[in-house]
C-alpha cells in the first residue's frame, strides 16, 4: 500500500536478488572451468570460462556499487543498511576467491596432478555446494523464512569436511617425491585458496545467523 | 499584544528544544529528512494545541490569579530559567520553569492553589516513571507480535519507518496539546486572551521554534537516543507520545525530555542493560528541584526589580 514511499528500498531488494543470480552464474562458470582444467589443462575453453567468471564477478561488483549508492542515498533504516552491506561485502569475498583460483591456474600454468584429482574434485564440489546453500540461506534471511539454521549446520559440516580434504591434499603434496619443490608451494597455495571458499561461506552463514538473532526483539 | 512576546519567545524556545525529543530519533538516524519531519511536527503541534490544549491551560490558569504585568514576568522568568538551566547543562523542563515562576507570583499574591500544585508536582514524578512503565508494556506487547508475524527484512524496515513517522506525528500532537499551556497559559490566567487564542498563538510559536532552530539541538540530542536499535527507538517514541497524551487528558503540562528519559529507562529495564546511568538520574533529580526553585526565584527577583523606583536625593 505504501510502496510508493519505499522506491529506493524496492530497488535495493531487486538488486540483492540480481546479485544472488550473478553469484550463481559465477559458481556455475567456475565449476565448468575447473572441470575443464582437470580434463583438458590449458585449453581455450578454460580461458573462455575464466573470462566469463571474471565478467560475472565484475557484474557482481557493479551491483554492489549500485546497492551502496542507494544505501548512501538513505534507503532503509541505518541499522538494516549496515547489516545488509556487511552481509554483501562478506558474501562478495567468495567470487573473489573463485576468480583468484582460476587466475592462479591460468597464469601460474598449474595442472592438477593425477593423484590429487579426486580430492580436488571433492573439495570443489563441496565448496560449491556450500556456496549454493549459502545463496539459499541469504534468500531465506531476506524473506524471513525458516530453514536457515539447518542450512547453516550443513555449511558448517561441509567446512569441516573441506578442512580435512585440504589437510590431506597438503600433506600429500609434501609427501610426494615426484613433484618439483616450487610446484609444491604453488599447488599448496592453490589448495589453500580453494579451502578458503568454504571457510568464507561458513563465516557468511554464521553472520546471517547473528543478523537473524539481532532482528529478534 | 506586545506583552505576549514573552510567551511567544518561550514557545519558540520550547519548540526548538523539545522537537529533538519528538522527531530527533527519526531525523538524526536519517530515517526522515529534517524538513518533512519538521513540517509534519509543526503541523501536528498546532493541531494538538488547538484541539486538546485547553485542559492544560485551565490547570495552569487555576494555579493562581495573575495580573497582566505578572503574566509577562512569569513568562520572562520561565524563559530566563530555561536559559540558565541550559547553560548549566541540566535537562530543561519548560513546564517546571513555568510552574515555578507561577509559584513565585502566587507567593507574592499570597494566593496559591495547593491542590492544583500537588497534582502538577505528582505528575512531574509520574512522567518518567509512567513513560518507563508504558515503554516496558509496549516493548513486550509489540515485541510479541513483531517476532511472530512473518515479514521480510524490507517489510520490517518499512513497518518500523512508518511506525516512527506515525509516532512522531502523534508525539508532536501530544506535545502541542500538553505544552501549549506552558507558553500562553499565564496570559489566559491574566485575562488577556481567550483559551482558543492562547492555544493558537502558543501552537504557532512552538511550531516556529521547531522550524527555525530545532535542527542543531536535534543533532546533539537525537544522536544520544539513536544508540537504541530501531525497534526500541520506535517504542521510546511511542511511549513518549502516549505519556504526554495521558497527562494532556489529565490536564497537566509535563516535560517531554523527562518522558524520553523514562522511555529509555523502560527499554533498559526490558533489555537488562544500563541505557541510563546513575549520573543521568542524579541530573534529572537535580533538575526537578532546581528548575522550579530557580524559576520561582527569578520571577520574584524580576517582580521586585520592576517595582524599584528612582528617587532623586
Amino acid at each position: 500500500m505504501f510502496s510508493f514511499l519505499f522506491k529506493k528500498d524496492t530497488r535495493v531488494e531487486e538488486l540483492i536478488y540480481s546479485y544472488l543470480d550473478t553469484f550463481r552464474q559465477i559458481l556455475e562458470n567456475f565449476d565448468k572451468a575447473l572441470a575443464c582444467c582437470i580434463a583438458r589443462p590449458r585449453c581455450e575453453e578454460f580461458d573462455f570460462l575464466m573470462e566469463r567468471t571474471h565478467k560475472y564477478e565484475s557484474m557482481a561488483d557493479d551491483i554492489l556499487d549500485k546497492v551502496n549508492n542507494l544505501m548512501f542515498g538513505k534507503a532503509l533504516i541505518p541499522d538494516f543498511r549496515s547489516d545488509i552491506m556487511n552481509l554483501l561485502i562478506s558474501l562478495d569475498k567468495i567470487p573473489n576467491h573463485l576468480e583468484r583460483t582460476l587466475f592462479m591456474i591460468r597464469y601460474q600454468r598449474l595442472e592438477i596432478p593425477g593423484e590429487f584429482v579426486n580430492d580436488v574434485e571433492d573439495i570443489i564440489r563441496i565448496s560449491l555446494e556450500s556456496c549454493e546453500l549459502l545463496a539459499q540461506q541469504v534468500e531465506l534471511f531476506l524473506k524471513d523464512k525458516s530453514g536457515r539454521r539447518s542450512l547453516m549446520s550443513t555449511i558448517d559440516r561441509n567446512e569441516s569436511h573441506c578442512d580435512h580434504i585440504e589437510r590431506r591434499i597438503i600433506a600429500g603434496i609434501f609427501e610426494s617425491g615426484e613433484l618439483e619443490p616450487f610446484f609444491k608451494l604453488q599447488f599448496k597455495e592453490l589448495i589453500v585458496n580453494i579451502g578458503d571458499i568454504t571457510d568464507q561461506a561458513d563465516r557468511v552463514s554464521k553472520l546471517i545467523n547473528i543478523l537473524t538473532l539481532k532482528r529478534r526483539v | 499584544m506586545l506583552s505576549l512576546l514573552g510567551g511567544v519567545f518561550l514557545g519558540w524556545s520550547l519548540g526548538a528544544n523539545d522537537a529533538s525529543n519528538i522527531i530527533g530519533t527519526a531525523v538524526s538516524s536519517k530515517m526522515m529528512r529534517f524538513w518533512p519531519a519538521a513540517l509534519l511536527a509543526s503541523f501536528f503541534v498546532i493541531v494538538g494545541a488547538v484541539i486538546s490544549g485547553q485542559a492544560g491551560i485551565e490547570t495552569l490558569k487555576g494555579l493562581t490569579t495573575l495580573s497582566v504585568h505578572q503574566a509577562v514576568i512569569t513568562s520572562i522568568a520561565a524563559a530566563v530559567t530555561v536559559t540558565i538551566m541550559t547553560v548549566m547543562a541540566l535537562p530543561v523542563s519548560t513546564s517546571q520553569s513555568v510552574v515555578g515562576a507561577i509559584l513565585g507570583m502566587g507567593i507574592l499574591n499570597n494566593q496559591l492553589n495547593f491542590s492544583g500544585l500537588g497534582k502538577v508536582v505528582l505528575c512531574w514524578v509520574g512522567t518518567p516513571v509512567g513513560a518507563a512503565i508504558i515503554a516496558v508494556l509496549l516493548y513486550r506487547i509489540m515485541g510479541f507480535f513483531y517476532n511472530r508475524i512473518p515479514m521480510t527484512l524490507f517489510n520490517s524496515d518499512h513497518i518500523l519507518r512508518l511506525g516512527l513517522i506515525l509516532s512522531a506525528s502523534y508525539g508532536a500532537y501530544a506535545l502541542g496539546a500538553n505544552n501549549v499551556a506552558n507558553v500562553t497559559g499565564v496570559f489566559v490566567g491574566a485575562g488577556m486572551i481567550s483559551v482558543l487564542t492562547a492555544a493558537i498563538i502558543g501552537g504557532i510559536s512552538i511550531a516556529f521554534g521547531i522550524l527555525t532552530f530545532s535542527r542543531p539541538v536535534m543533532e546533539t540530542v537525537g544522536k544520544k537516543i539513536v544508540t537504541l536499535e530501531p525497534f526500541s527507538a520506535l517504542v521510546v517514541s511511542l511511549a513518549l507520545a502516549m505519556t504526554i497524551h495521558l497527562y494532556t487528558l489529565v490536564g497537566v503540562p509535563v516535560s517531554s525530555s523527562q518522558a524520553v528519559i523514562g522511555g529509555v529507562m523502560g527499554i533498559g529495564i526490558v533489555k537488562g542493560v544500563n541505557t541510563v546511568d546513575i549520573s543521568v538520574l542524579k541530573r534529572i533529580f537535580l533538575a526537578w528541584i532546581f528548575t522550579p526553585v530557580v524559576a520561582c526565584s527569578v520571577a520574584l527577583l524580576i517582580s521586585y526589580a520592576s517595582r524599584l523606583r528612582y528617587i532623586p536625593l
